[in-house]
């Protein structure tokens, strides 16, 4: 099962673990938005570097909905739409610094590792 | 918590909320798309794909919202059902073989629990005692004399109540002009306020009732809620009514409700009357007048809450012989107390005194092991063809190792699916239990007219059904799923059917538990043989006396107005008249029916001999004809033998041989060393069966019932019993002899009517009990173990198809490919056996107790039980083993 083919580095990567949650929070942490802006926002952002599966999104909102970090409700949006916005709740906005704090350890860590002026 | 529980009830919702955004997210997206100027169709397409797979996404999503554990068992007690579905035999099996073992199981403990476990129904039960008195080395005494008794009735240092109580099977009521038999009780003053249930209607019997005479009022009777019912058709102003009971006027006071079963809970009385009545009651006898050498009281008492069990048997100690001094003015009895060391004993009275339990302790506990083996032998089997038939689920179950599932996971699976089948054996275990208690119950009880065993289910019944079901489920279950689960998934993969190295693994635990079922047989099936077989000796045993078309007829005597001579005449008038009777081949009398364990003896002399103790019985004139006993020397007994003509005796073979070894018998003289009283020896009859079929046949004498003795109150009104040979039915005696009651004796109650036969059924009740089930348990655990040989060994050459293809395309022969398959389980059953064998002559030594006139390892037994065992283990084997050799090779192989 876990076949190992080369990638090409231009390919778009997987994400790991939890960081489609993160940028999730981090997306609803600017403003609530539903589930087609969120993938417009997160796209834009990452400059495409990132390829979010689109659909991948909502069992990560249905995860976070559970873990009552977000919330949700039937809105009409600006495009006259009716949409279920999303918005980030106290126990979310927590959740998220601490997350953030623990990501940006270990991207440090990487970093450290990667860099070629390793003493 | 609540949040997650909102959310779960309002899945459906949720479902729907999920849906409609996900595609409004689409629409948005290729409405985006065609703004930028994309054609709309392959806007859809181009949406869709960066979206992905719909379907699988709103599944995954919906799955966030479930809870694991519970739906993962929901999943796969569906997958259980299919997967019993699929094989309806091995369901069928399990559920029957699982029923009757634990059905069987609970029937037992039920029975246990009403007899030996269950507590009275009355408050704080934990502080009665039941008191004994103790006295050398021998057996404890739970009988009780009034005078001892009555010393502790005034013991309330330790005890907050002290009472005595006495069952009666056949209080007389009168009813109009004639009376009936009631089931009645004779209860010390204390002994309602000691078990404290409060009365339906009036008020309960207190000391204040104890007295000779009653109360002020006079004499008191409590009666129960069914006889309130029966009696007085519940009538509310039954207070103040008159019961005439052995024609004595007695005030009912009030109406125990139905949850008051007293403090025997095998008898259920009906009318409660103060102990000082006895003599009324049990006129023309009066035992408490029969002072300290009248044994008949069960005595009881309760602790006080502040003094212990211990603390209460060190007090009792040094008051014990004070108490004995105080009431015996018997110098001999207290110096024989005295000198063996006398004394009281408390011990826990919760579950109140029967002594029905000594009779069958032993007979249930033994009954209940044997239960133990079949439920044991139903779980050895299950989990066996588990264990083979997970061997054919294993690419499965590899499968689903490499597609993610968690060993645990997987066992849970399996486990479910032997929870399942536990779940519904043990409904119909339940159900079938009544089924089985009941006429357990009453095939036990059938010796003992006033009881009455409670075998209803109870909190301790079910928690004990749970606890086996659940054993029972482990023991079936987590073995195999253990066994199955186990391994490196990869070789199960590749190797599939091949995977040599487990199957061999695999195939050594199936046999062993195949092995140990033929052993768990066998030693049911030596069991049952050893039991049914002391049983068949039992009902051909030499009983000197021929049961067939006897039948016994029992008038009540006692409390009718004639007395002695005048007595005797009645008895010849009615002897006369009912031998007349149609169907009538002779009638005669006696005191003791035989085999009711009912036994009267004296000590007996002749003059210069030793005194020997020698069993009594009185007699009518025809009584060894009637019996079919054999006269050797002299005569019968006459209606002529009175007693100015003498005091006559008519020994058996074995009383003369006893009192006049090497001697003629006829025409001595033998004397009752106690009474001091001369008897001519004026016959010898054949020895006879007397109190047990079980016990060998004892010296006998027998007196007439023409020389009843003045002085003994036992024999002031003495009640015979007509013995009767017929010829034909019964039906028409029984109405006759009420009749004849009626007309020649109106106030003496129905005559009692039984045959020799039932008598003798019931005198050997618990060998019947127990040699019937253990058959029946054995006939179980031949076909359990016959379906465990075929179904293993069924699997097991399932999965060698290919091998036996391989090996028949390479010129094995049909009858060897047979004998292959037939030797693997004859092997097994062979080794079964002779384990089997080993235990069972261990453990059969545990069965000595029961068994009649056969060793316990008696060969025939043995060897019979190894035939039929074998026998129907080669049966099993031969059906796959024919199978195995039809196989076409062809076909094998090609399959593969």
């Amino acid at each position: 099962m876990t076949q190992k083919s080369p990638k090409l580095p231009s390919e778009p990567r997987d994400l790991f673990p939890g960081a489609l949650e993160l940028m999730i929070l981090q997306t609803l942490h600017r403003q609530p938005m539903h589930g087609y802006a969120m993938v417009q926002h997160i796209q834009q952002r990452s400059r495409d570097l990132l390829q979010v599966e689109e659909g991948s999104l909502y069992p990560a909102l249905q995860r976070l909905l559970k873990a009552n970090l977000v919330d949700a409700e039937w809105t009409i949006s600006a495009s006259n739409r009716r949409v279920r916005t999303y918005s980030i709740t106290p126990d979310g906005t927590k959740h998220l610094e601490r997350e953030v704090s623990r990501f940006e350890q270990m991207l440090e860590g990487i970093s450290l590792v990667l860099a070629p002026n390793a003493s | 918590m609540m949040n997650r529980f909102r959310r779960m009830f309002s899945r459906s919702r949720l479902a729907a909320d999920l849906s409609e955004e996900m595609q409004q997210h689409l629409e948005e997206k290729i409405e985006a798309l065609v703004e930028s100027g994309m054609p709309r169709n392959e806007a859809v397409h181009s949406a869709r794909r960066a979206f992905g797979n719909a379907t699988l996404i709103e599944q995954r999503s919906r799955e966030v919202w479930m809870w694991p554990f519970i739906e993962s068992i929901c999943a796969d007690i569906k997958f259980a059902l299919r997967q019993l579905r699929k094989s309806p035999g091995f369901a069928a099996v399990a559920f029957l073989t699982l029923a009757i073992g634990i059905g069987a199981n609970t029937a037992i403990f039920s029975l246990m629990n009403g007899l030996l476990l269950r507590p009275l129904p009355v408050a704080d039960a934990d502080q009665l005692v039941v008191l004994r008195m103790d006295q050398d080395r021998e057996l404890p005494g739970y009988n009780f004399s009034a005078p001892l008794f009555r010393g502790l009735e005034r013991q309330h240092k330790i005890f907050s109540d002290v009472f005595a109580f006495s069952g009666r099977p056949n209080f007389q009521v009168r009813e109009g002009s004639t009376n009936e038999s009631v089931r009645g009780m004779l209860a010390s003053g204390e002994f309602f306020q000691a078990l404290d249930i409060p009365p339906l209607i009036g008020r309960y019997l207190t000391p204040v009732d104890d007295r000779i005479g009653g109360n002020p009022e006079g004499l008191a009777a409590l009666v129960s809620e069914g006889f309130w019912q029966r009696w007085f058709h519940r009538d509310p102003k039954v207070v103040g009514r008159k019961l005439i009971i052995a024609n004595v006027p007695f005030t009912v006071v009030g109406v125990m409700p139905k949850r008051f079963i007293g403090a025997d809970p095998t008898q259920r009385p009906e009318i409660y009357v103060p102990l000082s009545a006895e003599p009324i009651i049990d006129a023309p006898e009066n035992w408490i007048a029969g002072g300290v050498n009248f044994h008949w009281l069960t005595v009881m008492a309760r602790r006080k809450s502040e003094i212990s069990l211990q603390q209460t048997n060190a007090a009792l100690l040094p008051m014990s012989m004070p108490i004995a001094q105080a009431q015996v003015s018997d110098g001999n009895w207290i110096a024989e107390a005295e000198k063996g060391e006398f004394h009281f004993t408390a011990e826990p009275g919760a579950r109140g005194f029967t002594f029905l339990r000594m009779f069958f302790r032993k007979p249930l506990i033994a009954v209940f092991v044997m239960c133990g083996g079949i439920l044991l032998l139903a779980c050895l089997n299950l989990a066996s063809l588990l264990t083979a038939r997970s061997a054919a689920r294993e690419r499965e179950l590899a499968t689903r190792l490499a597609l993610g599932a968690t060993r645990a996971r997987l066992i849970q699976q399996l486990l479910t699916e032997s929870l399942l089948i536990t779940l519904v054996g043990t409904m119909g275990g339940l159900a079938m239990a009544p089924l089985v208690a009941r006429p357990l119950a009453s095939m036990l009880m059938s010796g003992f007219s006033n009881g009455s065993l409670d075998i209803s289910l109870d909190m301790r019944v079910f928690l004990f059904v749970a606890a086996i079901a659940a054993g029972s489920t482990l023991l079936i279950g987590l073995i195999p799923a253990l066994q199955a689960t186990e391994g490196n998934l990869n070789d199960h993969i590749k190797n599939g059917q091949h995977s040599r190295l487990t199957y061999a693994r695999q195939r050594i635990l199936v046999r062993l538990l195949v092995l140990s079922e033929v052993a768990l047989t066998m030693v049911l099936v030596v069991g049952a043989g050893l039991l049914g077989t002391s049983l068949v000796k039992l009902y051909h045993s030499n009983l000197g006396f021929d049961p067939r078309g006897l039948v016994n007829v029992t008038f009540n005597m006692a409390k009718q107005p004639l007395n002695g001579d005048a007595l005797t005449r009645l008895y010849q008038t009615m002897s006369n008249q009912i031998g007349h009777m149609p169907g009538v081949k002779e009638i005669s009398w006696e005191r003791i029916i035989p085999m009711t364990g009912e036994t009267w003896d004296n000590i007996y002399a002749a003059p210069g001999g030793s005194a020997r103790d020698t069993f009594e019985n009185r007699v009518g004139p025809g009584y060894f004809l009637t019996m079919r006993i054999p006269v050797i020397a002299g005569r019968e007994f006459q209606w002529t033998d009175t007693k100015p003509s003498g005091l006559k005796v008519i020994l058996n073979r074995a009383a003369a041989k006893q009192l006049f070894p090497g001697k003629d018998a006829l025409g001595q003289q033998v004397q009752n060393v106690d009474a001091k009283a001369l008897y001519e020896v004026i016959g010898v009859v054949g020895d006879t069966k007397y109190d047990d079929l079980a016990n060998s046949s004892p010296a006998m004498a027998y007196l007439p019932i023409t020389q009843v003795s003045d002085t003994n109150l036992n024999e002031k009104k003495p009640s015979y019993t007509a013995v009767v040979r017929i010829d034909g039915p019964v039906a028409p005696l029984a109405v006759a002899a009420r009749s004849l009651a009626v007309r020649l004796a109106p106030t003496i109650p129905a005559p009692a009517i039984t045959t020799m036969d039932s008598v003798m059924n019931d005198s050997i009740s618990s060998q019947r009990m127990m040699a019937l089930l253990s058959l029946f348990f054995a006939g179980c655990a031949l076909l359990i173990t016959a379906i465990g040989l075929y179904g293993t060994l069924a699997y097991a050459t399932a999965r060698r198809i290919t091998e036996i293809g391989v090996r028949m395309a390479l010129g094995a022969q049909r009858a060897q490919v047979a004998a292959m398959v037939f030797r693997e389980n004859a092997r097994v059953a062979i080794f079964g056996c002779v384990a089997g064998l080993v235990a069972a002559i261990l453990a059969s030594r545990v069965l000595a107790r029961f068994l009649y006139e056969i060793s316990p390892h008696d060969p025939w037994v043995l060897l019979c039980s190894a035939g039929i065992l074998l026998a129907i283990a080669a049966v099993a084997s031969t059906i796959p083993a024919l199978r195995a050799a039809s196989i076409d090779p062809m076909v094998a192989l090609r399959a593969e």
